[in-house]
């Protein structure tokens, strides 16, 4: 056991990270929302981590909380991450579709810009030598914190689904008209699925700092959007164990890979073309697809077809 | 600010600028017809400045499995005179053209005719620019590949001319750029506008099932304007590439990302708007002062989000049709 968590602990905590972060773009799919910002956060949790945990301002409170700073990081990623979440969401969620991603990866993208410039987050050379997380001598122990947090979200992921708000964010990501009609305001439930993928992403990435031992400005790139997006498309957007399944299995395909050397990262594109191809449901949808009995068909809509060339002025 | 530098300051703009808005008009026109962004349109730009390079220099340095490999032992036959540089340039477009087309034909059609989700042709098209981006990596490496001096032939190195005590100066590359951009702009305008193709891209564009319904092959336009978009995308790459030098396989990734911001700011599949939206983002790069360049980076996507939230339908775009 000790031998395999020696080799293979690193690549475990990785895949539950990346689930992690698969699951806080999940919550605003839920409502429909296609938003990119995820890593924009992420990297903002990260550097709050780093900061209270590097930066001489903080010496004090260092010593006098000993390993208690390190929740008190979490709780810090995630506070600032909601925030920042509320600030970017509200404006920003009047957008839909393709100009919500866009809007979110020009967050993303400036937050890159405005870390890399700052004296505050170390610059382009960023922000090393964290300390490990309760004085963890192997990489492999973050599995403890990953895999708690990764249980704990999708256990509220699970509940938040069947509950009340469960259901609206489901009539919104449905149609978001009729669910206005029908009284379920959708601003308000859009800003909450928002910031609380906000929340979880900064959470995780208080949690990824020490993780790495550096941070930097690479952290929250546009790539990172791209690659969290392709996990949670990838393992499949309709179930909570999507972008678990998409993210680890993104994050464990560059190591699977690594006898390919230097052919790997060209594969990896290859696999998401084929992954995209020919699993439109994703992993978990076409899973369920097997498993389930197919539902009885329903008859077909009556009335007359309307064209989109009649809803166009 | 000296108005010579404001003069300065409005020529790098307009030149930068223009190969903006040739560059996002490849994405414009992707939109316009599937209503899809192609994310791949950066790797396009890569490429059609690595082809270029390849017809003129037709070596490939030191790093990646193609090292050493001179393609022309006896001396490019298109090295040297401006003439063949034009000619180089124009076969290196031609070339991006037909890899957007093979784009099309391996990450678009597929999803097309499953009727797939279109996000997945999203994240299609981003696997094959990782696939474009590391083979050009593998295949030559992640040197910095510089254009030939002459590239342009006995051209004068600059033009330049005093306004008061200062000299403004213009590079020929930029006269170039900002000509070679509006002669295509002018070519894609007429294309578009008044030509027969044009209507029928532009009927394909409205409403894809009516096209085809009145006899416009849908597959063949869609093929047509990913040759567009691959055309003009590589000829701003080798247009970028012969201003600042090709800086390795990553080299488009930053311009498709500013290819976003311009067709949103202009309106997204609006053609003016690209044009407009292109224009504005290198004037207001070349305005950042000297001391805050470090965030010129960051002002197209400042520019992007301001728009969003002010006019979401972007400068030029008609509001956007909720399909309910």
């Amino acid at each position: 056991m000790a031998d395999f968590l020696q080799t293979y602990g690193f690549l475990i905590a990785t895949m539950l990270q990346a689930g992690l972060l698969g699951l806080s773009l999940y919550f605003p799919l839920q409502a429909g929302q296609l938003s990119l910002a995820s890593p924009g956060f992420y990297a903002l949790g990260g550097y709050v981590a780093a900061i209270m945990l590097t930066n001489p301002a903080f010496a004090d409170l260092r010593d006098a909380l000993g390993n208690g700073v390190f929740p008190l990081t979490w709780l810090a990623g995630a506070v600032l991450g909601g925030l920042l979440g509320v600030v970017v969401g509200v404006p920003a969620l009047r957008l839909r579709g393709i100009y919500l991603a866009l809007a979110t990866i020009a967050f993303v993208e400036i937050l890159r810009v405005v870390a890399l410039n700052l004296t505050l987050t170390g610059g382009a050379v960023g922000i090393f030598g964290i300390p490990q997380a309760f004085g963890f001598q192997d990489r492999w122990q973050y599995i403890f914190l990953f895999g708690p947090l990764l249980a704990l979200t999708l256990l509220f992921a699970r509940q938040l689904e069947r509950s009340r708000v469960g259901r609206a964010l489901r009539a919104i990501r449905e149609d978001e008209l009729a669910a206005d009609a029908m009284g379920v305001p959708p601003t308000q439930y859009k800003v909450l699925a928002f910031v609380i993928g906000a929340a979880l992403a900064g959470l995780v990435g208080a949690m990824s700092a020490p993780f790495l031992n550096t941070w930097n400005a690479k952290q929250g790139t546009f790539d990172a959007s791209i690659t969290i997006l392709a996990a949670v498309l990838i393992g499949g957007s309709r179930n909570i164990w999507g972008p678990v399944v998409g993210g680890a299995l993104l994050a464990a395909v560059p190591e699977v890979l690594r006898f390919l050397a230097d052919w790997r990262l060209v594969i990896n594109g290859l696999v998401l073309v084929v992954a995209s191809l020919y699993l439109p449901q994703g992993i978990v949808g076409a899973l369920s697809r097997l498993t389930r009995p197919r539902p009885p068909q329903r008859p077909p809509v009556q009335g007359p077809p309307v064209s989109v060339a009649e809803v166009k002025p | 600010m000296e108005f010579s530098q404001l003069v300065q300051n409005l020529l790098n703009g307009l030149a930068i600028g223009s190969v903006y808005a040739i560059f996002a008009l490849g994405y414009t026109l992707v939109f316009s017809i599937l209503g899809i962004i192609n994310f791949a349109h950066g790797a396009v730009f890569t490429l059609g400045a690595y082809f270029t390079y390849t017809l003129v220099v037709g070596e490939f340095g030191n790093n990646g499995l193609l090292k050493g490999v001179n393609l022309f032992p006896n001396g490019s036959p298109l090295s040297g005179e401006p003439l063949t540089f034009a000619l180089a340039t124009l076969l290196g477009a031609v070339g991006a053209g037909l890899v957007a087309v093979l784009i099309e034909r391996l990450a678009f059609r597929p999803m097309r005719s499953r009727g797939a989700d279109p996000l997945l042709a999203l994240v299609s098209s981003l696997g094959v620019a990782l696939v474009i981006v590391n083979l050009i990596q593998l295949l030559v490496g992640a040197e910095i590949y510089n254009f030939p001096a002459d590239a342009y032939g006995d051209t004068p190195p600059a033009l330049s001319f005093t306004m008061g005590d200062k000299v403004v100066i213009i590079r020929t590359v930029q006269v170039i750029i900002f000509a070679v951009s509006l002669v295509m702009l002018a070519v894609l305008g007429y294309v578009i506008g008044r030509t027969k193709i044009g209507k029928a891209l532009r009927a394909v564009a409205e409403n894809p099932g009516t096209a085809s319904l009145l006899g416009i092959s849908v597959d063949r336009f869609i093929v047509i304007t990913f040759f567009l978009s691959g055309f003009v995308g590589g000829l701003a790459g080798t247009l970028v590439g012969t201003a600042f030098g090709v800086a390795g396989p990553y080299f488009g990734v930053t311009y498709g990302l500013k290819g976003l911001a311009v067709i949103v700011l202009g309106g997204l599949g609006s053609i003016p708007g690209a044009v407009l939206g292109g224009l504005v983002i290198g004037l207001a790069e070349a305005f950042v002062p000297a001391d805050y360049s470090a965030y010129k980076d960051a002002v197209a996507f400042a520019l992007l989000f301001a728009i969003l939230l002010v006019r979401p339908q972007g400068l030029l775009g008609r509001s956007a049709i909720q399909k309910v």
